[in-house]
């Protein structure tokens, strides 16, 4: 009986005006989401290919990652060449794109469709399965049949989101066939797992909107209202409640900013190698360099990381953070990512500064040093941090409104 | 009349169940953002302050001219403007090891925003339903048998829908600005309050250009229902596509190369090839020299050199001569291969900046787009200000390193010869500062007249659209 609801929630979805919108609104933007970053990071991988280090250079350098035409997150720093010199870690000039265009507006990847223009979507499917089947009085019709109402509810669930998740599969899917006829960019099969799951996020957190749009429909008279209701819930849960948040945090982590720490670091060198002109000992005004400079650093990664972890728990509020949060992370370009490579980067400098400093207090100038290497975190610590939290929220999200959309329901009155 | 349909529609939206929730998000998010954000601006102002402070210090026992441009850098202070518009002030600085990504991942909320984003929802939301609503409820047929002007209910359903939207922004904002203004740390000048006087003027054109777009699609629809669906439709186009897809679109249409592919280029330029083409020059004229000066084509060791150097006048002539030649070879080998790089980097600016306009166009076809170009030029905050802020540098650049510091040399040099002026500590207290003041409020507005227009033709546009939609529009 079930299913039967589902199939003709499906038909009537299938010759309705929204279907066409919502179809033509999830192929447009999937497909241009897909060209437009699988083009940029052909450019980025181009880009890599002339800033690769020489064997033995001492260059942290990570080539683009694929799942960032995906996720773009913080591809963009995280592929930045770190440079170890005496003086610490510096990062090459010029790797930014000259538009300031692009720093306007955030960049529309998959992940950015899914979670704004998709969940609204998802709304657009819910908003009315209730109070438009009241105001036809086909809702009577279907209650006077011996059928429970949770199953008519979850029937109304099934059918919408089958509706909403075949077309948004198959273009992805689509998308993905596209990528992988590129020779350019190459997925390992963890990354197609990674991808896989990616996916199954996607739905889950597709499912919470459509979920909350039924959920509202079962609590307003009227669809017109029940949209009204919708739109301001979805700003405050896509928009507001996340950008707040991390502003929010920053009221009570005080964290330096990116202008302070070079100033600071700049204030160190320039004063020790005057020092040091006079003294003619370099190595130890090379250490001196190195330790402030280590000491700044340690405060200021403790401090971050502190308010990257306040703002996460603000921000969780929100479905579409988490949602933003794990799907990046599971991707590989994710804040959690970043900072442990940062560290990682910072772990290759201690290891070979001494041997720098050394070589060139001596003047040598044949030194050759280990290569960078860098391993992305696996799944299972991915999940561990934080990940299968955000995910276990939104299985939470889901049921939670599924349970107060069916308590809203049973009291319903169909007249 | 038409008084009284503007004052029928006004109450029929005020009365509605949707003025009262907008009204209440627009107030809880103006004033949340606000609030937060004059926090923000507090502890940028603080860090600021300490920064200054710091930089003093080192001044006072460390300033010497080899690295002092490390030192006293232009940086751009906070500005009161932050507390309501944030533009392109947050730090991401992708060109530090130490860059912030959290605005990549969750960009800011400002004022800005809350009108490009929220305004433009509750503008579509209430006029949607404009005229297939009242179709629906039957009142625009007793309406129009009244014999009033179809072009007259029109006019009075923009209007109302505008000032409907007019009283709960400037309530809300006004709520915000209250905690602004009782704020002795964040000082408003007047300049600041026209420039948000303009900024409201720009808000409620957006505003009026998406109730627009609502009224014209409620006048094609026959059902309410539809017609939400395409106006969800459009502003989902206008607002979240359009213009995050202008930059990648002008990136394919006029591609520009890569800024790492021409820094490589131009360091091989500069390097490689300049000591190649150096030395060929270098060796030509040392065989010119030859044949001019005798005297130099003997083999000698560096001590015999020396040695011939002190005692014999001829030689040394030619020997200074023949340097003085190999010198300037080597300074027309560096213009020349200079000249070769200043090419290409002129090229690549070149493309860049038709790349940029051509974004700026792209977007354009966005309202979301012009008024974000309007809010941040008018609050100093967008592209404009940086211009501004580049060419302050410049003058303070020259200030600096053209009077100041060739003077102040001199100065040194004449008090003691031997001294190395670079690598000596020096007080340098009465050298020029930068200092950043905000550009006036004319070259701002004049910047922004181009979004101010764009946003004008369309809504007339867009007006014209809607009563041609109106008249044709059957009313049964």
């Amino acid at each position: 009986m079930t299913w039967t609801i589902a199939r003709k929630e499906m038909a009537s979805n299938l010759t309705s005006y929204k279907f066409v919108i919502v179809l033509l609104l999830t192929v447009l933007l999937t497909a241009t989401s897909f060209f437009i970053m699988h083009r940029d990071f052909r450019q980025r991988t181009a880009d890599f290919q002339i800033t690769r280090p020489k064997p033995g250079e001492p260059i942290a350098l990570l080539p683009p990652n694929p799942m960032a035409v995906f996720a773009k997150g913080l591809d963009d720093a995280m592929t930045r060449s770190f440079e170890i010199g005496v003086v610490g870690i510096t990062v090459r000039a010029g790797q930014s794109s000259g538009n300031i265009i692009y720093s306007f507006f955030p960049s529309p990847d998959f992940l950015y469709v899914v979670r704004v223009v998709l969940s609204l979507v998802a709304l657009l499917f819910g908003f009315d399965q209730v109070s438009r089947e009241r105001e036809r009085g086909t809702l009577q019709l279907i209650l006077g049949s011996p059928i429970s109402r949770a199953r008519v509810l979850f029937g109304k669930w099934l059918g919408n989101f089958l509706s909403l998740s075949v077309p948004f599969l198959l273009t992805t899917l689509l998308g993905i066939a596209f990528l992988l006829f590129d020779p350019n960019v190459r997925f390992s099969t963890g990354q197609l797992g990674r991808l896989t799951l990616i996916l199954g996020l996607s739905l889950l957190y597709l499912s919470f909107f459509l979920i909350l749009g039924i959920l509202i429909s079962t609590l307003t008279r009227r669809s017109a209202s029940s949209i009204v209701v919708l739109l301001f819930i979805w700003t405050l849960l896509v928009f507001i409640i996340p950008n707040l948040g991390t502003l929010l945090a920053r009221q009570f982590v005080s964290v330096p900013s990116v202008r302070a720490l070079s100033e600071k670091r700049q204030q160190t060198w320039t004063r020790e190698v005057l020092l040091g002109t006079k003294s003619r000992d370099w190595a130890s005004h090379y250490k001196a360099i190195s330790d402030d400079n280590d000491r700044m650093e340690e405060d200021y990664r403790g401090k971050f990381e502190r308010l990257v972890r306040l703002s996460r728990d603000i921000n969780r509020v929100s479905p579409a953070a988490g949602f933003l949060d794990a799907a990046s992370e599971i991707a590989g370009t994710g804040i959690g990512e970043e900072s442990r490579l940062k560290r990682e980067v910072i772990r290759y400098k201690n290891s070979i500064i001494g041997d720098i400093i050394a070589n060139r207090a001596t003047s040598n100038k044949n030194e050759e040093y280990p290569a960078f290497r860098y391993v992305p975190r696996s799944l299972a610590e991915i999940f561990a941090q934080g990940a299968l939290f955000d995910t276990a929220w939104l299985v939470f999200f889901n049921i939670i409104c599924f349970a107060l959309a069916y308590w809203a329901f049973a009291r319903y009155d169909v007249r | 009349m038409l008084r009284t349909l503007i004052a029928k529609d006004i109450r029929n939206n005020v009365l509605s169940f949707r003025f009262l929730v907008s009204f209440l998000l627009l107030f809880a998010v103006i004033t949340a953002t606000v609030l937060l954000l004059a926090g923000d601006y507090l502890k940028k102002q603080d860090e600021y302050a300490r920064r200054q402070i710091e930089i003093e210090r080192y001044m006072k026992s460390y300033a010497h001219f080899n690295r002092i441009g490390n030192i006293l850098r232009p940086t751009q202070p906070p500005i009161p403007f932050q507390s309501l518009v944030r533009g392109l002030t947050s730090e991401v600085n992708i060109e530090e090891f130490d860059n912030d990504p959290l605005p990549v991942m969750f960009p800011l909320i400002d004022l800005t925003f809350i009108v490009a984003v929220l305004m433009s929802l509750i503008a579509l939301i209430f006029s949607y339903d404009a005229v297939c609503g009242e179709k629906e409820d039957g009142t625009l047929k007793l309406m129009l048998s009244n014999g009033v002007s179809r072009s007259k209910i029109i006019l009075a359903k923009i209007a109302g829908g505008v000032i409907t939207l007019f009283w709960p922004f400037v309530l809300s904002l006004a709520a915000g600005m209250i905690t602004i203004l009782l704020h002795p740390r964040v000082a408003w000048t007047s300049l600041d309050w026209g420039a948000l006087g303009l900024i409201i003027a720009g808000s409620i054109v957006y505003v009026t250009v998406f109730s627009l777009i609502g009224v014209l699609v409620s006048s094609i629809h026959r059902s309410s229902a539809s017609s939400i669906m395409t106006s969800l439709f459009v502003w989902v186009l206008l607002v979240l596509v359009v213009p995050n897809l202008s930059p990648y679109l002008a990136s394919i249409i006029k591609p520009a190369p890569s800024r790492i592919k021409i820094a490589r280029e131009t360091h091989r330029i500069q390097d490689v090839e300049r000591d190649e083409l150096g030395m060929k020059m270098a060796a030509e004229k040392r065989r010119e020299l030859a044949v001019r000066y005798p005297v130099l084509a003997e083999n000698l060791s560096e001590a015999d050199k020396k040695l011939r150097l002190a005692r014999d006048p001829v030689y040394r002539e030619a020997y200074q001569a023949a340097a003085a030649e190999i010198e300037r070879v080597w300074a027309e080998a560096n213009r020349i291969q200079s000249e070769k790089a200043e090419v290409l980097e002129g090229d690549l600016r070149r493309r860049e900046e038709a790349q940029i306009a051509l974004s700026i166009r792209i977007s354009m076809l966005s309202p979301l787009a012009s008024f974000t170009y309007l809010s941040t030029d008018l609050s100093s905050t967008g592209v404009r200000n940086l211009a501004h802020f580049r060419a302050l540098s410049a003058t303070w650049d020259r200030a600096f390193y053209q009077d100041y510091r060739p003077k102040k040399i001199e100065a040194l040099r004449s008090q003691d010869p031997s001294l190395d002026v670079w690598n000596t500590p020096v007080d340098m207290s009465d050298a020029p500062r930068f200092r950043y003041a905000e550009e006036g409020l004319k070259g701002r507005i004049r910047s922004t007249l181009p979004s101010f227009a764009v946003l004008l033709a369309s809504g007339l546009i867009l007006f014209a659209a809607a009563f041609v939609a109106f008249i044709r529009y059957d009313v049964r």
